[in-house]
Formats: C-alpha cells, structure tokens, sequence
C-alpha cells in the first residue's frame, strides 16, 4: 500500500515536470527568439534605448533606436510601435520605414519593439500563437507575437493599485507593466517608467516636434480606426484624416484625448515635451473577446464569423463584412497616416520639416502585401543586420 | 445636310445643359464675416468645420453651446471664457471686425453625440430647444445660417433619432447646406433644399469644404 502510494507520487511529479517542461520550451524559445531587421539605406545611426537612461542598462525592456537623418536640416519625428506587442502592425509598418525610408530633411526616430519586454511575453489563457509568419518575395519572415503588458518575469511584484507618476491617479495593477500608461515615467522608478522616461528624454534632449506612438484596437472598442490627439495636435490630425479619407480612400476619424485620463503617450507627451504627440488605432480584430481561436491566420486575415455576425447586428465601431480586415489594410493605414501626418506638420511649420520618401502608402501595401517590403537578411551586408 | 444641322444643334444644346448644370453645382453663394461656429447635437465635426475655415485662412469665433445672449454680444463672445459644459474661442480678426460687432453668418456643424450633449449638460430635447432660440434670433437679425454635415452615415439615423432631429432642427431653415456625398446618401438634404428653395453643395469629401468656405467668403 505504501508502495503504491509512492508510485502514484512520483507519476504525479514526473507528469508535473514532464508538462511544465514542455509547455515552458516553446515560452524559452520565444524568449529567446531574435527577429532580424536589415537596417535600410536611410539609417544612418542605432542606438539604444538605455543611451538616454541609464536605468535600462542591461535590462530587457532596453531595445534598438533606428535613427534616420537626412541630408538637409529640418526638424525630427519619434515612431514608436510594439508599446502594446500584441498589436504588431505597428511594428511591420515601423520596419517598413527603418527598411525602406530615405530621409531628405530633418531625422526619423523610430523604436520599432518599444515595450521590449512584452514582445517576448503571451497572454496566459488566451492561447495566442507565438509567433507570425508574413509571405516575402524570398521566403517566410517570422516575427514573435508578444502581449499587451511586460512580462511579469521583467517587473513583479504588480502593486495592489498602480499610482501613476506623478499625477497619483489610481490605475489597475496590471497597467504597471503597460507603457501606455505609464508615460511620463521616472528614471528610477518600475522598469517600464524607465521606458517611457527614456522616450521622454529623446523627445526633450533632441527636440523632437512629432511622436507617433502606433496601435491596434478592437473593433467592439469605440477608440478604434482612428487619431488620438491632445488639443495642440488636433489640427494637423484632423487634416491628416481629412487628407487620407479624400486621397487614399480610407476612413480614421479623430479623437480628443481626454485630459482627465493620465498614463497616456497622447496625453503625456505633449505636457511634459515640446513635442506634438498622434496615436495611431487600426482595427485589429484579434483581439476582440468574442471570436473563434486565437489562431495565426485570424491575426493576420482578421476575419470571424462571430464578429461578422455582430457586425450584422451593428455591435461594431468599424465597418466589417467577410473581406475581415487584412493585416496589409491596418499597416497600410499606419504607414500612410504616419506619413501624412510629417507632411501636414511639414506645411505648418516648414524650417521644421521631416521629407521622408521611400515609404509606401496604403493602396501600395494593400496591393502588394506587407512581406515585400522586407529584405532578405541572407543576401543583406551583415553590418546592415540588427537583431532585436 | 438637313441631319447635319440636327446633329449640331442637339450636340450644342447638349454641351449649354452640362455648362449650365455644372455651373449650378459650382455656384457657391457668398456669405458675410464675421462668422460664428458652433454645433447642432455637439458631435466632434464642428472642430473639424474650425480646423476647415483656419486651413482656408478665415478667423472666426466658436462657441458650442451659444444662445440668444452670446449671439447678441457679438465678435468676442462678450469675454466669456471656456469651463465645464461650455467652450469659447476667438480667432476674428479684432482690428477689422472689433469686439461686439455684429455676426453677419453663422455655421452649425450638424451631428448628434450624446457624450457631447452630456458634457455640455445637455438632452436632445434642450438642444432643439436651444437651437430653435439661436436660428429664430438668426432670422429676425438677419443672419446668414449655414448648415454643414459632413459625418456620413454615421451621423444619421432612422427617422425621429437624435441625428434626424437635429437636421430637422437646423437644415430646413438655413441658407446654404454643404453636405458630403456620404451625408447626403439617401437624398435627405436634397429633399429639403428643393423644398425650401436653399443652395445646396454636396462635395466628395469634407476636406473639400476648405474651397468652399474660401469661396464662401472671398
């Protein structure tokens, strides 16, 4: 009898192990998973995001800094994308500019995986897949699908209530480790303040006039295809959707960023910087709650039966029928919104101009797919090759 | 010879009747400055009808909730500063229209948000209400009404909803109603204009209202 007891211990122990073990690879592998970014003929500087706060040094919320500067003399634009990594459009259109961008005028600042540590994190029970796949001329470019929020590997414990610095507003615990909600950061204060607080400084330290930070929102959330923007960057917001919608025939319309609502890059930044900040929503139906699996496919094709049959029922914010809405149509939004927001500054404040050509606009990505404006690492100078 | 001659004078009546039917979607009526824009329903758009007219280089004044005492204070919104429920700005040029002078125009940008009538303290019954005082004091003063909806479908309704009962409010009582073609999708506007008699101007987009309004006011 107390043999066999022992005996059903240790095949509960080994399936224990043998389960955690299993499970765990794929999330070590992940961890550990390096995407390459061949830096493209516009880049002529990278840095880290630690070389402007130190309290990131040799952690894993620091990550590469592209920065493009052009021939001439004009102002400077900060992209920013992966600050929520589970809405990685953001980051292929941000790679698309670092790959592709030539500036004329002024410099391109662009942190392409800004939450660093949740890039290499997953969302616990939602069955996420742990990495994409995006279809190039030269093969398949694999990139990790991380969470909203910083690994809790990275910063723990979570506080009860996060007070956010400095306003003391009470937020949810969880949004200590979300770097939309933690802006305008602290240099010593929890590892993702460091985030932000870093952003802050190149923004202060270089003069930055523009930030974009870039996002994807869910089509049951009002906040979605759309601009964010304070009071002193409503106008060239508003004339960047107006521009969009008449010349490129996509709609994003323009939100107030509520003054009362603090953590926020679109609030934040333009009270404590110089700087004009826009935040850019695609629909991303992947991260609607009521929807089939969580699969590969549906992150990138977005289309669902159930949310097709909400949109019936006119539950959604965005228009949705069975075309879903493509992976190629929410980066082709940021890519050009992103673009047209640079050029209606560029009107208004022309010594302060950032000309960037090289780029592709919406119908070009729509067309011809977001895979083929990567290049092929293999066949790419190694100098020219950033892991990160 | 004689079909000749028929072909021709069809082919020149046809080319007057596209000049002439181009030349009345072209004919822009001109209003006066200074100019007052506000909001009927207190959606987003009248921002977007400020940022149209500085793009088009016209100053103005905006206030999102005036009534009959703001209206008779004229240019400057009598120093009314903005607080909870209640926006003003002044972007008239003051050396050529000084303080008090009378509105000549006044735009309302139509579209019905409940988050922005709750803010401004505000019902959908109050803001008909208000609105009825504004455009009776417009017409007996002689003010240019100019209605402007430029939200699409998104800001229109069933009949009877908020969005229909602020145009109902505003657009058969104006003077000119500049609508985009998504606004205007199922002819409402259309309707009204040729009931009342009003200019109407559909454009493609709203970013085409910038020169509208510049030719508005040339």
């Amino acid at each position: 009898m107390m043999r066999r007891t022992w005996v059903i211990k240790a095949i509960l122990v080994v399936s224990f192990l043998a389960l955690t073990i299993l499970g765990g690879l794929g999330l070590y592998e992940q961890r550990r998973f390096d995407i390459p970014i061949v830096a493209g003929p516009g880049v002529t500087k990278v840095v880290k995001l630690s070389d402007y706060s130190q309290g990131l040094k040799g952690t894993i919320a620091d990550t590469l800094v592209f920065i493009l500067e052009g021939k001439e003399a004009g102002g400077k634009a900060l992209i920013m994308a992966n600050t929520h990594a589970n809405e990685p459009e953001g980051m292929l259109a941000a790679l698309i500019m670092i790959e592709n961008a030539v500036v004329d005028r002024g410099t391109l600042i662009i942190i392409p995986q800004f939450n660093h540590s949740a890039s290499r994190n997953t969302k616990p029970g939602d069955g996420y897949p742990l990495y994409f796949e995006i279809e190039t001329e030269w093969g398949k470019k694999t990139f990790r699908m991380g969470n909203r929020d910083a690994s809790p590997l990275d910063q723990w414990p979570d506080p009860d209530v996060y007070i956010h610095y400095p306003e003391k507003q009470l937020l949810s615990f969880i949004d200590a480790r979300n770097t939309n909600r933690t802006w305008p950061g602290r240099p010593n204060g929890l590892l993702m303040e460091r985030v932000t607080f870093a952003a802050m400084e190149i923004m202060r330290r270089e003069k930055v006039d523009i930030a974009v930070d870039i996002h994807g929102a869910e089509t049951m959330f009002p906040v979605t295809n759309c601009i964010v923007a304070p009071e002193k960057s409503l106008r060239i917001a508003t004339m960047a959707a107006l521009t969009v919608k008449a010349k490129e025939g996509f709609d994003s319309h323009v939100e107030p960023s509520p003054v009362g609502f603090r953590g926020l890059s679109h609030r934040e930044i333009g009270d404590h910087a110089e700087t004009l900040p826009f935040l850019l929503e695609a629909p991303i139906p992947f991260l609607d709650q009521p929807t089939g699996p969580k699969t590969e496919k549906f992150l990138l094709d977005g289309k669902d039966p159930f949310l097709l049959s909400l949109a019936r029922k006119k539950k959604l914010f965005v228009p949705y029928d069975e075309s879903g809405w493509p992976v190629e149509k929410r980066v082709g939004q940021h890519c050009s919104l992103t673009m047209e927001i640079l050029r209606q500054h560029a009107k208004r404040v022309p010594d302060r101009a950032v000309e960037v050509r090289g780029v592709p606009r919406y119908a070009d990505i729509v067309k011809n797919g977001v895979g083929s404006y990567f290049h092929d690492p293999a066949k790419a100078e190694r100098s020219k090759i950033y892991l990160n | 010879m004689k079909r000749f001659n028929t072909a021709v004078i069809l082919m020149a009546f046809f080319f007057l009747f596209v000049f002439f039917a181009g030349s009345a979607q072209a004919a822009v009526p001109k209003a006066k400055l200074p100019v007052l824009t506000t909001s009927a329903g207190q959606s987003n758009d009248v921002t977007t009808v400020n940022i149209v007219l500085e793009e088009a280089g016209i100053g103005y004044d905006y206030c999102d909730v005036p009534d009959v005492d703001i209206l008779k204070a004229g240019v400057g919104l009598a120093d009314k500063e903005s607080g909870p429920g209640f926006h003003a700005e002044v972007y008239t040029d003051l050396a050529k229209f000084p303080k008090g002078t009378a509105y000549k125009t006044i735009i309302f940008a139509i579209g019905a948000s409940l988050k922005g009538m709750g803010a401004s303290g505000l019902t959908v019954d109050t803001e008909e209400a208000r609105l009825k005082r504004t455009i009776d004091y417009c017409k007996q003063n002689k003010v240019y009404i100019i209605a402007i909806h430029v939200g699409g479908t998104a800001l229109r309704g069933a009949p009877g909803s908020d969005n229909e009962r602020m145009i109902d409010a505003v657009a058969p009582l104006a003077d000119y109603l500049i609508v985009t073609k998504e606004s205007n999708k199922d002819g409402r506007f259309t309707k009204i204009a040729k009931a009342k008699n009003t200019p109407l101007t559909e454009v493609d987009y709203a970013l085409d209202l910038v020169e509208i309004m510049k030719k508005v006011f040339e």
